[in-house]
């Protein structure tokens, strides 16, 4: 059995960032876990650009972006596998992983949940229709063209006006395919206006809002979807079908955090999100397992993500080396065994705190705080709205408010909060006001 | 090559039942099937229940096979290699009409031969299960579940192993009588053979009259399901049914499977189509209403999937009234045997129905025995069942365990490339998913079916426009992007 | 005359309404939160330019594909001609970031260049 300080399963954005932040906070027991044979995670299918204006101060791709990192990585010498699946995480840090050199089992202090998250498929959404080969979520339709040089299709519709769904209809209309249209089933798009503009626009593809597919056609392939306006209870309203011959639906209906490994390890999930409640530190509500990152919540920004993971670090960081200093100076030579490893580290400050919301918002990270801290908080709205104050109280006290002239649901907004505003240990409430 | 002493027509539960029961004998055997896979149909689109048998008429066909196809299912599952669980059954009712109706299908069922059949209350119930609605129920202990298509697949790759030939993308399209044999024109050639088997399943009657037979008036009652996540899966611990109606038909129940998801469904309507599995609005909307009477859990949160299958019933069309199986052979269609109007329960009932159909050959001809026949198959050794000791083993003989391809379910490479070669020779994303459970889970093969692809193609050296996701047609990519 | 422009400089995607005259001749920008924002305007009434995110082949790599961009924005209606050019190319693994494969393609001072790295298999 290996141990390690800090094992970090996923080396994407997030899971690099955590990385080379421990790194640099002189962290030097890191293990990053990738599964798949490179570093870099879904930024490499991820080929469009407009990565890092926030992180970096200039645009780039994805694995322009993702690369940053990895040089970063490989320059600091922090050991990771790739080829190698983590397949069990437990509650007190035992961690399985899979790889064709055999089963690695070790023993962690801290663990980095860094998985990032999952598209969600037609089952979730329930389409009626038949099932037709030539449906494809837009991840995996990414991938198919962007790393495997596979064309899925030459007709297309897409469903959801999520940001991928957006960047493969500008993909595919370069590679020489027709995208029909996209539609929506809410009133609003779900992806950045400027996605709207440069990858809908810019190649005369319609975006159709408060619509969606009520039936899938086709025995074999796809041969056509069946698309109706929606009511505001998005029933389908009759009379409104309209059929587009096709023969390839790309969805883009959402993205959910994965948290398998994380619901093994008896990791308590928030039902808004679909990740891990955590507190100020980015903690779980088990010790010692933190998260970061889209299986934390779903970014819109990979900037955001690797921003996230670098705060992550900080606090990991806290917790191996206050346990650390606190350990030579105790003189606790003998740490042998899973409860002596664990003495070797330094709980953080209690969060008992809860951060709640009013019904505009749809979830915040963190969900819990100490009031010791300053911390920042992301949030997502509901619905577009404009000329807001986003308004933050203790016991009915307004201790901050910020103005914004646009909130998006696409948008996350993120607000920091000095600790010097807040009472410890009262919780806080979050509203919108318009 | 292509004469045979047995065909089979039909890949399904029943056509593969009775080539592993043909390769009891010293036959040349071959089944024909029309999509690329068996257990494309009917076979496939279904509960997966091992029935009881208390539901019908006393000494029809349907009782005597499945009260017999349940108590040797133990023994069946061994041989093959496949997953079964007797779980037992609750058959839950809220109101007094329903508790006559469940005692007088308790009757009927103890008639039948069917043991342990009890009237529990609702705390018994509860105990049972915490997350089933109803105030009482029937249990029925000799009810299990099992996986419809891993069971059809080890079928036939049992009769394979012993000897029976399987032609994919065979649909039949004539048969003619030529002398001592018949010829049987298919969409890609033709076969001669002295004996048929009719098992078409929702074909059957179509077949039926090809040989002679009448055109056996069937009615397809179709029924949707959803299927739902693992995690649903943990709250409950047996198939749920409702009260059976005043004619015996079952309305949505909720069944953990075998590899512990939950299906909800199916509801009944009458199509004309034999092949719409589609799925609709109105009905899965009815499903989560109606599922979340018999289960607490039916949350959107959970679905991962719908499907549909549709019971082609014989029935008399002057009364309406639904027919038993009917296994028939007779002198004026020289040897032939003819298998129509077989639904629900056909999984319980295949190996029993199959016997009983070989029998009728087998009185004929007086065929031999297979010295080399041999029962028992052995399926893919699957990574996810193993413990962590185990798992370690696995990877240091073969180093492709270590190697996982489908995270949700978690399926290795080393599974993968055993499905991809597998003993029928078939190569379609579905194949490989019904024998291994990749892109089954959660993400539905956001991960894994990219790999597959990759895999089949590289495994097979096939172009990935050949590659297909279930039928003949079905391609998935139009081509390079580049090259 | 209003003219209704999203701006695609950054993430924030501003709202911005353009006053023409009679000419077509801009006269004012309003809605932006920034300076980029009334020079995207100005571009996009002048000389739209966009920039592209594409493959080409790679040869003995990992991978059968290696992504490229452009090094700077090209005028909105040469991208189909572009990508002609671009899709004729074929890269030797290895590759590294930044490493320029087509200078200055169809002359519209823009190269097109490697964005990820790739070794041999």
């Amino acid at each position: 059995m290996k141990k390690t300080d800090v094992l970090i399963i996923g080396g994407g954005p997030a899971g690099l960032a955590a990385a080379v932040e421990l790194k640099k906070k002189g962290i030097d027991d890191i293990l990053i876990l990738e599964r798949e044979k490179s570093l870099g995670g879904i930024l490499r299918q991820c080929i469009h650009d407009g990565f890092g204006l926030t992180r970096f101060k200039e645009t780039l791709s994805g694995p322009e972006y993702a690369q940053r990192f990895i040089d970063q990585v490989e320059e600091l010498n922090i050991p990771y596998i790739t080829d190698t699946t983590v397949i069990d995480v437990t509650d007190s840090k035992m961690v399985y992983a899979a790889s064709s050199k055999g089963l690695l089992e070790i023993q962690a202090k801290a663990v980095v949940l860094a998985m990032g998250c999952r598209e969600r498929t037609r089952g979730a959404i329930s389409i009626p229709g038949e099932r037709p080969a030539g449906v494809y979520t837009a991840g995996v339709a990414q991938s198919y063209i962007n790393l495997y040089n596979k064309m899925p299709g030459k007709e297309v519709v897409i469903l959801g006006s999520g940001d991928i769904g957006m960047i493969m209809a500008r993909r595919m209309t370069l590679e020489g395919a027709h995208v029909n249209a996209v539609f929506e089933v809410q009133p609003y798009p779900s992806g950045l206006p400027r996605n709207i503009e440069q990858c809908l626009n810019d190649y005369n593809i319609p975006l159709f809002l408060s619509h969606t597919v009520t039936e899938i056609k086709g025995k074999e392939r796809l041969e056509a979807v069946v698309v109706s306006q929606v009511d505001e209870h998005f029933n389908p309203i009759p009379g409104s079908e309209k059929e587009y011959p096709c023969d390839t639906l790309i969805l883009s209906v959402g993205l959910i955090p994965e948290n398998e490994l994380s619901l093994e390890a008896g990791v308590e999930l928030d039902a808004r999100t679909k990740g891990a409640i955590v507190d100020e530190h980015y903690q779980t509500t088990i010790e010692g397992i933190f998260a970061a990152g889209n299986v934390l919540q779903v970014h819109d920004l990979v900037d955001f993500v690797s921003l996230e993971g670098e705060k992550l670090a900080d606090s990991v960081a806290d917790y191996i080396l206050s346990g650390k200093s606190s350990e030579s100076s105790g003189g606790n030579g003998g740490s042998g065994g899973i409860g002596g490893r664990q003495s070797a580290v330094k709980p953080l400050t209690k969060c008992t705190a809860e951060i709640i919301t009013d019904s505009n918002i749809t979830h915040t990270i963190p969900q819990r705080i100490s009031g010791k801290e300053d911390f920042k908080i992301s949030l997502r709205v509901r619905r577009p709205m404009k000329e807001v104050t986003i308004q933050f109280l203790q016991e009915d006290k307004v201790i901050k408010s910020v103005k914004m002239k646009k909130a998006l649901p696409a948008e996350m907004i993120q607000i920091p909060i000095k600790s010097e505003l807040l009472e410890e240990g009262k919780d806080l409430e979050v509203k919108v006001v318009c | 090559m292509n004469s045979y002493d047995v065909i089979i027509i039909g890949g399904g539960v029943i056509g593969c039942a009775v080539a592993r029961e043909i390769s009891r004998y010293r036959l040349s055997a071959a089944v024909l099937e029309k999509e690329l896979d068996v257990a494309c149909g009917n076979s496939s689109r279904n509960t997966g229940m091992l029935h009881a048998g208390f539901t019908y008429k006393p000494s029809s066909l349907k009782a005597e096979c499945a009260v017999e196809g349940n108590k040797e299912f133990d023994l069946v599952a061994k041989e093959l290699n496949v997953p079964f669980r007797r779980t037992g059954k609750v058959v839950v009712g809220f109101t007094d009409h329903d508790m006559e109706n469940i005692l007088k299908y308790k009757a009927i069922g103890e008639q039948n031969g069917v043991e342990g059949l009890e009237i529990i209350n609702k705390e018994q119930l509860n105990q049972l299960d915490s997350s089933a609605g109803g105030e009482f129920a029937m249990y029925a202990p000799s009810s299990g579940i099992l996986d419809p298509m891993q069971y059809t697949i080890a079928l036939a790759e049992n009769a394979c192993q012993n000897g029976v030939d399987f032609h994919f993308g065979q649909l039949v399209t004539g048969i003619e009588r030529q002398g001592d044999l018949y010829e049987i024109k298919t969409s890609k050639g033709s076969f001669t053979t002295k004996w048929v088997i009719n098992c078409a399943g929702m074909y059957a009657s179509e077949v039926s009259e090809m040989l002679g037979y009448p055109n056996y008036p069937v009615k397809g009652f179709k029924g949707e399901y959803f299927v739902l996540d693992k995690r649903a899966g943990q709250h409950l611990n047996i198939p749920v049914y409702p009260a059976p109606n005043d004619k015996g038909g079952f309305a949505t129940h909720a069944t953990i499977t075998i590899d512990g998801n939950v299906l909800v469904g199916p509801d009944s309507y009458v199509v004309e189509d034999r092949e719409d599995y589609s799925v609709t609005k109105d009905h899965m909307d009815g499903l989560i209403a109606d599922g979340q009477k018999m289960f607490k859990h039916m949350k959107r949160e959970y679905f991962i999937r719908n499907f549909a299958g549709i019971r082609w019933k014989r029935y008399n069309p002057e009364t309406g009234e639904i027919l038993d199986f009917l296994l028939e052979s007779d002198e004026s269609h020289p040897n032939t045997v003819n298998l129509v109007g077989i639904e629900s329960p056909g999984i319980t009932c295949a190996l029993p129905l199959a016997r009983r159909a070989v029998k009728l050959l087998a009185d004929a001809e007086n065929p031999s025995l297979n010295p080399d026949f041999n029962p028992n198959r052995k399926g893919i050794e699957k990574f996810s069942e193993m413990t962590h000791e185990e798992q370690k083993n696995a990877i240091e003989e073969d180093a492709d365990y270590g190697e996982i391809i489908c995270r949700c379910e978690t399926v290795t490479k080393a599974e993968i490339l055993a499905a991809i070669n597998n003993p029928l020779g078939v190569h379609t994303i579905t194949g490989i998913k019904n024998r291994t459970r990749a892109t089954m889970g959660r993400c539905q093969g956001g991960y894994c079916e990219t790999r597959i692809t990759e895999l089949i193609e590289r495994e097979l050296g096939i172009p990935m426009e050949d590659v297909r996701y279930n039928k003949e047609a079905s391609y998935l990519f139009t081509g390079k992007v580049r090259g | 005359m209003l003219r209704e422009y999203t701006c695609i400089m950054c993430p924030k995607g501003c709202d911005m309404t353009a006053e023409l005259d009679d000419k077509g001749t801009l006269l004012s920008v309003s809605g932006h939160t920034c300076k980029k924002g009334e020079e995207y305007v100005i571009q996009e009434l002048t000389d739209p330019r966009r920039n592209i995110a594409t493959s080409v082949l790679i040869e003995g790599g990992e991978i059968p594909l290696v992504s490229v961009r452009l090094t700077s924005a090209i005028p909105k209606d040469r991208i189909f001609d572009a990508m002609e050019v671009i899709k004729k190319v074929k890269v030797k693994a290895p590759v590294e970031v930044g490493q320029v494969i087509i200078q200055n393609i169809l002359e519209l001072d823009s190269d097109v260049v490697i964005t990820k790295k790739v070794g041999i298999v």
